[in-house]
């Protein structure tokens, strides 16, 4: 049985999906399957970040009943799923957001994780994808607008079932104004899984011919650091422990041939 | 372009950082939260209490599917669980494959949502989407369940 998580924040702007991308690659490099669904049904965008933009069949079919959910499901960077939102207004207007729960059913025998991409604010189509979760993760940004619509997502989570079970903190930047990761834990009662530094690494992978998320492009940058960090935290793996880990380099090839002899 | 390095490098050198922490707000942030714990008691009546504030309801009711009591948040409530069950029968009948019905009246809203062979009438100032409704009807439906285990485990250790 998969473990489903909504990344949300209430907040726009705070990078829940570039987390929920980058996080879902994270899982997978520690040998996890794991699928990603754009529930942003008005504003989908996880198709872009993963550079992923041509789907024929997406979200929005599904949840028309116009198509199967396993013809909507496409192979991502480096082992991972996804399932894209459409980018047409007219079918956002006629989708029903609260199939998402059947869909996500549907799936769960085949995964470790779902990771699903929330919209912004409290409307109709967040609370289907707050209800379809088990678990929550919030990404809010180290100022109080942001932590306090994460406030109100966690109190609509908890209502609609979905154990809010921590946080991320995006865009880091250590400025004196900035609430602090332990401030940021005890108001909103949950553990951090990661305070993600500011770094224009993340935005620079959007800005390429060929879009990839910055954990790919760049995975030793202090962000990818930290996500990778992230993904460890959730899943209870530590970096050191994934399969990914165990390919060793030219360098400590050579020394382990040593070692041998 | 000597400007800008200068400037970087005094910001970083001297610590240039305008920013301060909003105290005041996160303290009103705190208290925000404060207000919105919602803690179950070993007692059902206050676990009702608590279930009316989450999830922001006036009231609610529960019926077997004739119309009877099963729970009731005010304590009464005989009329609406017998209107509110014979009109979920009869939109049901019309149209089975429906999941809840509401109705506005005056003020207030009244949703009606059927789940294991009982009905869960709710009044609130607003509608609730299908989602919430079904969120509430579930987890009242849990602590109907907690309760009628916790009271049947007394009959046993009072009879033994």
């Amino acid at each position: 049985m998969a473990r489903v998580i909504a990344i949300a924040s209430g907040k726009g702007g705070t990078g829940k999906t570039t987390v929920t991308a980058n996080l879902g690659i994270a899982l997978a490099r520690l040998g996890k399957k794991v699928l990603l669904i754009d529930a942003d049904v008005a504003m989908a965008n996880l198709s872009l970040i993963l550079g992923m933009q041509s789907s024929p069949i997406t979200l929005h079919d599904v949840l028309l009943g116009e198509a199967q959910v396993h013809d909507a499901v496409y192979d991502g960077p480096e082992g991972v799923k996804f399932i894209p939102s459409g980018l047409s207004l007219d079918n956002y207007k006629r989708v029903d957001s609260e199939r998402l729960l059947g869909i996500v059913s549907q799936l769960n025998e085949q995964y470790d994780y779902i990771l699903l991409d929330v919209a912004a604010g409290i409307e109709k189509n967040v609370l289907s994808a707050l209800s379809a979760s088990q678990e929550t993760v919030l990404v809010t940004m180290p100022t109080s607008p942001a932590i306090a619509d994460a406030l109100k997502t966690k109190i609509v989570a908890q209502r609609l079932g979905s154990k809010v079970i921590g946080v991320v903190i995006n865009f880091v930047m250590n400025e004196n104004g900035e609430i602090t990761k332990n401030d940021i834990s005890s108001m909103l009662e949950l553990p951090v899984y990661g305070s993600v530094p500011y770094d224009p690494e993340v935005r620079k992978s959007f800005m390429q011919e060929k879009v990839s998320p910055v954990i790919v492009r760049k995975p030793d940058c202090p962000a990818s650091v930290e996500l990778t960090k992230v993904a460890s935290r959730l899943s209870g793996i530590k970096v050191g422990d994934s399969p990914s880990s165990s390919k060793k380099g030219f360098l400590a090839k050579l020394f382990s041939i040593f070692r041998k002899k | 372009m000597v400007i800008k390095i200068l400037r970087s490098f005094a910001a970083r050198v001297l610590d240039d950082d305008s920013t301060k922490k909003p105290h005041s707000q996160i303290e009103f942030l705190r208290d925000f939260l404060s207000k919105h714990k919602y803690i179950y008691t070993q007692d059902f009546e206050e676990n009702l209490v608590v279930l009316k504030r989450k999830h922001l309801v006036d009231s609610f009711l529960v019926t077997n599917l004739d119309g009877s009591i099963v729970v009731s948040s005010e304590g009464n409530g005989h009329t609406e669980g017998i209107m509110g069950t014979a009109m979920l029968s009869y939109i049901k009948s019309e149209l089975p494959d429906s999941e809840s019905v509401l109705i506005k009246r005056n003020d207030s809203w009244f949703m009606l949502f059927p789940l294991e062979k009982k009905v869960f009438i709710v009044k609130a100032g607003s509608e609730l989407s299908n989602i919430e409704l079904r969120a509430l009807s579930f987890e009242l439906n849990s602590l109907l369940q907690t309760n009628k285990q916790t009271l049947e485990k007394k009959r046993v250790s009072q009879t033994a």
